[in-house]
């Protein structure tokens, strides 16, 4: 009996064993590259997992680490996660400039060090050339974000039960009522409210991206009495959440990002991304970089070959097809003349996406504001429409 | 000598210091930081009430007040789900089909609470299985709304979550009951609802406490549940909690966590001065050290 | 004291149907990891390819690298703990206030669990990182591994030690010769069950990871961000199974235990 036990101990011991140095040797097979970069991102830079042309032609390899996208969430990463310690990029929505550079969190980007910067046109056409794009990536004249992709948002909506969407006032429209859905966040809906308001002279609103704490309160307050009138299901928070609620057809029409109208029809539901007469939310994501003091100049090399590398057009080509963003110029000719790597639909694809985006820029829209003048009121009436 | 006392101390100590290191140094931190002042998106220290007073003032009471009121509605329903379970198990079957049972219930605890919360939401949908199937059978008309995003929903999540933790400590405590006693009381002629509520119930009482606290516990600092069925802007403790450390608030974070965390220390003083706790493990230490 | 028959089924029904609702929110992932198109279940045949494209992703794979990891660490520290802790029940002085310490990460709701373990680290400047994890989920699997050695020295009769004492052994070795083997599956189940603790703890670890993913951050974090697919559903499905394979072993040990 006793043997048999002392059995059971030898063998457990020895597994473990085995299991430790099973993990050992994976790491040592690792060991081979020149470092790691650690690459903190909101979810959308990931091409699939794909980094193999990176770390072939550079020897380093990419930790992609999923981060909250919410202003704050960032910051603190940065200042109590040990974030400055850990990350060399943040990849989030830009617009958040003051609070990082003011505390010195990140550095400036030396765009001449990036080989794609300049023959990139669209970022110099639709961020760096309107100073309101500018303002969304740069401070002080300096540029600070990388954008990777740019998009506009609007609101999404299932035709079959609405028809054609063409307006943000289908989200409080009575005749909806309990069917739709708005996200739990400021920025968005917030914002996207401001400019429906405004531009149907609802309200007087100077500028729905910076707005008065009065102008807010009007806003706010606007969404208070829909929120009682039960117009809203609900206000998401998570991705899964706003893509369920159109597959489970939970609601017909809601403010979310384009990319959960894709996810939405691989799940076989036909889901519309409106074209809004108002105009769109237009907004910028790409990394920042990170101020780590000891960081060596290989790690620094390393670094902007990596944002060089988000500039190329087979990552742009990538990205572009996964979330139907805009990116490089050359995405599609790279598709197209690449037949191994994307198919020609997907060539295709890529080349509308891209002049859908664009459309978007014709429109009269407003930039995202991230962190208004008076960020404060917008947290506090925020939280006063969440407790309504 | 010397050493092999050395040795045996620290073999003793080591779980110790890693309960003090790890959880109530800790745990004094964040009351300490709950005094603290902000200066712009860091803290100093400092000896200032700020945090609390904002606690007492704004939303966040009332955030507090539904928690408490949702973690007790969560736990009666969870004891009164889990007793009649625990008691069966207990002092009715073999001690084999019991422990089978036992496993049985923990299963579900063990496995991860988030990914069961995700498919509750879909059961519940206005076009999830529940409502096809009144729909099917006749019953409805029209999807029923309150299953979902509701406090309907968050109740049931946050049962199914806990509940399975309870039925343990109620079974320990019912299950070291000396059966005599029951039984005495039935040869005097007591009728059986009577026994039961004099003798059995009384002496399962520490068990009924223990697993209030669970569920009272788990309730309390959730945050996943009502991010995942929650209705519009819901919010409990535990998802407050994360929200204000997200707007980097820390002294109100270490408020809020401290608040919940002392509520959870009175109960378990509570029960630690009103029941013998070694009685109550008396399943498990079978004679007394 | 006999219930009749139809109290008996009644019973039995009632215990079945908490079961089954407990059950229930377990198959909705596994239909639709299984399922070829990747929807919500509606299952017309069987598809394996959602798993088989979970090797592909790196992201993943670094977070399933970790989760075992520390779930092995976890594995193996956590019944040492409880161990030495049920040990110096027996021993020490102090009964009550070690069985008390111990429980304590049972009262504290998870959050403030993770927050005050995210402020010391903070504070004393640690980096979050593996051992962070560790700390965290060791902590958290502490109380029950130390239930589960305790029961098991509780049933060990220790006039065996007495009479390895009169043979001449000192106290280590008669530890180790005669009571170690006979608590030994008490041991490995609670291994066996702080593992699994381990695997599928989230909020906790949720606020000092740092740079690093578990399989359960991972999934939550993709469920916040960019939306569940079908592989997340198919990672979920294989958590669930190992899950239950694991307790299926410690229940199949504990039955044959039983019977002899």
């Amino acid at each position: 009996m006793d043997n048999s036990r002392r059995d059971v101990l030898k063998k457990s011991l020895l597994t473990m064993g085995m299991l430790s140095a099973g993990l050992t040797s994976m790491r040592s097979a690792f060991a081979a590259s020149k470092g790691t970069i650690n690459f903190g991102d909101v979810g959308v830079s990931d091409p699939g997992g794909d980094w193999s042309k990176f770390v072939s032609a550079t020897g380093w390899d990419v930790n992609l680490v999923a981060i909250g996208n919410a202003p704050s969430q960032v910051l603190n990463v940065l200042i109590a996660g040990g974030g400055r310690k850990t990350y060399d990029l943040m990849g989030i929505v830009g617009g958040m400039q003051k609070p990082l550079v003011e505390n010195d969190l990140v550095l400036p980007i030396d765009t001449s060090r990036l080989s794609n910067w300049n023959r990139h046109t669209n970022i110099k056409k639709y961020v760096l050339d309107d100073p309101n794009g500018f303002k969304f990536i740069g401070w002080e004249g300096k540029v600070y974000m990388m954008p990777t992709f740019i998009q506009g948002d609007s609101i999404g909506y299932l035709p079959e039960f609405t028809g054609h969407v063409d307006s943000y006032g289908a989200l409080f429209d009575p005749k909806f009522r309990g069917y739709t859905a708005v996200e739990d966040n400021f920025t968005t809906t917030g914002q996207k409210t401001a400019l429906y308001l405004k531009m149907n002279n609802l309200a007087t609103i100077d500028d729905p991206s910076n707005m008065t704490p009065s102008e807010v309160k009007q806003v706010v307050d606007f969404l208070v009495d829909k929120k009682k009138e039960g117009q809203f299901r609900l206000m998401w928070t998570s991705f899964q959440q706003s893509v369920d609620l159109f597959v489970n057809k939970e609601v017909y029409v809601q403010d979310c990002w384009e990319p959960m109208v894709f996810a939405a029809r691989r799940q076989g539901v036909q889901a519309e991304y409106a074209r809004p007469k108002e105009g769109y939310l237009l907004w910028s994501l790409g990394p920042y970089l990170v101020n780590n003091p000891n960081r060596t100049p290989e790690r620094e090399e390393a670094i902007y070959q990596l944002l060089d590398f988000l500039l190329d057009d087979w990552y742009s080509a990538t990205i572009s097809l996964i979330h139907g963003y805009l990116t490089s110029p050359g995405a599609a000719e790279y598709a197209r003349s690449h037949p191994g790597e994307f198919t020609s639909e997907q060539a295709e694809k890529v080349e509308q996406i891209h002049a859908n985006v664009k459309s978007k820029f014709e429109m009269p829209g407003t930039w995202q504001q991230r962190w208004p003048t008076h960020v404060d009121v917008y947290e506090e009436e925020w939280a006063r429409f969440r407790a309504a | 000598m010397s050493q092999v006392r050395f040795a045996r101390w620290l073999l003793f100590a080591a779980p110790i210091l890693f309960i003090c290191v790890f959880l109530l140094v800790p745990l004094a931190l964040t009351f300490t930081i709950s005094f603290w002042e902000r200066s712009g998106f860091t803290i100093k220290p400092g000896l200032s009430l700020d945090a609390y007073k904002v606690f007492f003032s704004g939303v966040r009471l009332s955030v507090l007040r539904t928690s408490l009121g949702f973690a007790a509605v969560v736990t009666v329903l969870g004891l009164l789900t889990a007793y009649p379970i625990a008691y069966f198990l207990a002092l009715r079957v073999s001690p084999r089909v019991s422990q089978t049972c036992l496993f049985l219930f923990a299963v579900p605890f063990v496995i991860n609470p988030i990914i069961r919360n995700f498919s509750l939401a879909y059961i519940l949908g206005r076009t999830g299985p529940v409502n096809s199937f009144l729909k099917e059978i006749g019953l409805i008309e029209r999807p029923v709304d309150w299953l979902l995003f509701s406090d309907f929903s968050v109740i049931l999540g946050l049962t199914l979550s806990y509940m399975p933790f309870m039925i343990y400590p109620l079974w320990l405590s019912l299950a070291g009951i000396d059966r005599r006693y029951a039984e005495a009381s039935w040869v005097l002629g007591v009728p059986p609802v009577k026994t039961f509520l004099r003798v059995t119930l009384p002496l399962s009482l520490p068990g009924v406490f223990a697993a209030s606290i669970f569920g009272f516990v788990g309730t309390f600092g959730e945050s996943s549940v009502p991010i995942i069925l929650g209705g519009l802007g819901y919010q409990l403790m535990g998802n407050t909690i994360t929200s204000t450390l997200d707007v980097l608030n820390y002294p109100l974070a270490a408020a809020m966590s401290s608040i919940v965390a002392a509520t959870m220390l009175l109960f378990l003083v509570l029960w630690y001065r009103m029941f013998d706790i070694q009685l109550f493990l008396g399943k498990i230490t079978l004679r007394r050290f | 004291m006999q219930y009749s028959r139809s109290a008996q089924v009644a019973i039995w029904a009632y215990v079945v149907v908490v079961l089954v609702l407990l059950y229930l929110p377990i198959l909705p992932p596994i239909a639709t990891s299984i399922s070829p198109t990747g929807r919500q279940p509606s299952i017309t045949s069987v598809s394996f390819k959602w798993y088989a494209q979970l090797a592909s992703n790196p992201m993943l794979i670094e977070s399933v690298k970790t989760s075992i990891k520390v779930a092995l660490m976890v594995g193996l520290v956590t019944p040492l703990l409880a161990l030495s802790a049920a040990l110096a029940v027996r021993e020490l002085k102090v009964p009550r206030l070690i069985l008390m310490l111990m429980l304590l990460p049972l009262f504290i709701p998870g959050i403030s669990l993770g927050l005050a373990n995210a402020f010391l680290f903070q504070l004393a400047d640690i980096a979050p990182s593996f051992w962070t994890i560790l700390v965290v989920h060791v902590l958290w699997a502490l109380p029950f591994a130390f239930l589960i050695v305790l029961t098991a020295i509780s049933a060990f009769d220790p006039v065996y030690l007495e009479s390895a004492y009169v043979h001449g052994a000192n106290r280590l070795q008669a530890f180790i010769t005669v009571e170690l083997p006979n608590i030994l599956p008490g041991i490995l189940g609670s291994a066996t069950f702080s593992v699994i603790l381990s695997f599928n703890e989230t909020v906790r670890t949720s606020l000092v990871q740092g740079p690093l993913n578990t399989v359960q951050t991972y999934i939550w974090s993709r469920y916040l961000q960019v939306g569940l697919s079908p592989q997340t559903y198919a990672l979920m499905s294989l958590l669930i199974l190992i899950t239950l394979i694991l307790i299926a072993g410690l229940l199949f040990f504990n039955l044959r235990k039983g019977k002899t």
